[in-house]
């Protein structure tokens, strides 16, 4: 079976006329790019990453790095779930590496992460922002091919996620469990068999303040089947965690973040032309 | 007529101090927090007994496992030398480890504490060049890393540090636990016995964990903490 050794990189820079454009992009299988375009109204430049492959297989190693200069902005996002396939030896890593300057802007929004039967993953992603840099990274999981009724049975997933404001550590999450322990997990606290995830992070894209009832629009959409929580950051920026009962409740759940969200910051109403 | 045998307790001085620093008595403002549990209760997930005993299997001993008791055994090892600069990148790594604020601000309250009156209990002490340190150079308190530095100033091995770093995050759990649900002392203490059974193998497996895998949190807890911090009404200030 092939195994990759697959890079992304990429650099967006503001032109003259005020555009971000990707100023270097260098791509290795599985990565693929389609064309970027220009979300005018939110001012941000949409590049979505397309894995022609099937998934990620054991072997893989995949690293991307983004880097957004000052000023500029820019949207990763994906057209359809990461499929992490069954592995019968070995393992498969990603390592995710984002730099945003100051003035700049940048959301990862991948869709989310499917864990099969006896997959070993690990996922390290370490994000850098400079003070007055903004950034909205969201990850997502699904516990599984809930169509073909396989859930929770990966063998590891490992998410790290470590984040530096102005140098600074500002959050560490790590999650490194098997499918049954976080199975387990879900079922004790009422989530139910198909419990998917988001964690999310927004860091602000500028210094000022933030209105004191920020939170209370987005912990208004826990509901039945729906439990979502957000809470600050040491060093400035906040943290959000979702569970919710389903693939679609957290779609349209992430979706009515990003909506809500857009309202502080204007750049989250990009529209990310998806069904 | 047979005597006792000789036993040299300066040896066990140290055994002294950590049962001091452990005390329900010892002055930390820890009794104020309950580390997420008075949220899970008004949610409904904890409602007894039987899913305390749950949430401290599931949650509260992997989380010790892999982010308290590693960050103190670091903590101990570099106050060895000191290595001030890893101690205070410990202290910034306890903090980052908690999302929600409520449960970072309690950690480090309750770090900043301890390690106050440590070293207004021994002046002179590797605790006062600490506060001094974390003073000069804004580190967050982290209860973990003051564990650390109280089994530091009295001289105690690392398994009896981390022993205690275990036996007070189950115990203050507890107790918080006492007031939020129908559990009296008999129930707490047999749910102490259970959650103290696996300690040598949670021990041992965090005295190895390095710090680049120190951390583990989980979703549910850090949703209930959030919302906690702005629930109207609470007996806790976690």
């Amino acid at each position: 079976m092939t195994e990759f050794s697959g890079h992304l990189r990429l650099r967006a820079a503001r032109r003259a006329d005020g555009r971000t454009v990707l100023a270097e992009q260098a791509f290795r299988a599985p990565f693929h790019l389609s064309k970027p375009y220009w979300e005018p109204e939110a001012r941000t430049l949409i590049v979505q990453v397309v894995n022609p492959t099937a998934g990620v297989l054991a072997g893989d190693r995949l690293e991307s790095s983004l880097q957004v200069d000052p000023d500029a902005a820019l949207i990763v996002t994906t057209p359809s779930a990461s499929r992490i396939f069954q592995m019968r030896t070995g393992q498969a890593l990603s390592r995710q590496s984002y730099t945003v300057a100051a003035g700049g802007w940048l959301e990862v929004l991948p869709e989310p992460l499917v864990p099969h039967r006896g997959s070993v993953f690990r996922q390290e992603t370490r994000i850098d922002v400079a003070p007055g840099g903004g950034v909205f990274f969201v990850d997502q999981l699904i516990p599984g091919r809930l169509g073909h009724a396989e859930a929770w049975q990966w063998a590891q997933l490992t998410l790290e996620t470590e984040v530096r404001v102005g140098g600074e550590l500002a959050l560490r999450e790590r999650l490194s469990l098997s499918g049954a322990e976080l199975q387990e997990l879900a079922a004790f606290f009422g989530s139910g068999p198909t419990c998917c995830f988001a964690n999310a992070l927004l860091i602000p894209p500028t210094l000022e303040p933030v209105p004191p009832d920020w939170w209370q629009p987005l912990h208004a959409l826990q509901e039945a089947g729906v439990r979502l929580g957000a809470s600050a950051l040491r060093r400035g920026g906040w943290s959000l965690r979702l569970a919710a009962s389903g693939p679609l409740q957290l779609r349209d759940t992430v979706q009515e973040v990003r909506r809500l969200l857009a309202a502080q910051f204007p750049r989250l109403g990009a529209n990310l032309r998806k069904l | 007529m047979m005597s006792e045998p000789a036993t040299n307790t300066d040896d066990h001085a140290w055994l002294l101090r950590l049962l001091q620093a452990g005390d329900s008595f010892y002055p930390t403002g820890s009794y104020a927090h309950s580390f997420g549990l008075e949220a899970l209760v008004q949610d409904g997930v904890i409602q007894d007994r039987a899913s305390l005993r749950q949430f401290l299997f599931l949650s509260v001993l992997p989380a010790l496992r892999q982010a308290e008791l590693p960050l103190a055994a670091h903590a101990w090892r570099a106050l060895a030398g000191p290595d001030w600069k890893a101690v205070g990148e410990l202290c910034v790594l306890s903090s980052a480890l908690k999302a929600p604020r409520e449960l970072r601000l309690a950690s480090e309250q309750i770090g900043r504490q301890r390690a106050e009156l440590l070293a207004q209990l021994h002046p002179g002490s590797l605790a006062a060049t600490f506060c001094r340190e974390a003073a000069e150079n804004r580190w967050p308190g982290s209860a973990a890393v003051s564990a650390a530095l109280e089994g530091r100033v009295a001289g105690a091995p690392l398994p009896a540090v981390l022993s205690g770093v275990y036996y007070s995050a189950i115990a203050a759990l507890l107790s918080a636990g006492m007031k939020l649900l129908r559990l009296g002392q008999n129930g707490a203490q047999t749910l102490l016995s259970e959650a103290l059974a696996p300690a040598p193998a949670i021990l041992s497996a965090a005295t190895v964990v390095p710090v680049s895998e120190v951390g583990w949190f989980n979703p549910w807890l850090d949703i209930a903490a959030a919302r906690h911090e702005f629930a109207d009404a609470r007996m806790f200030i976690s």
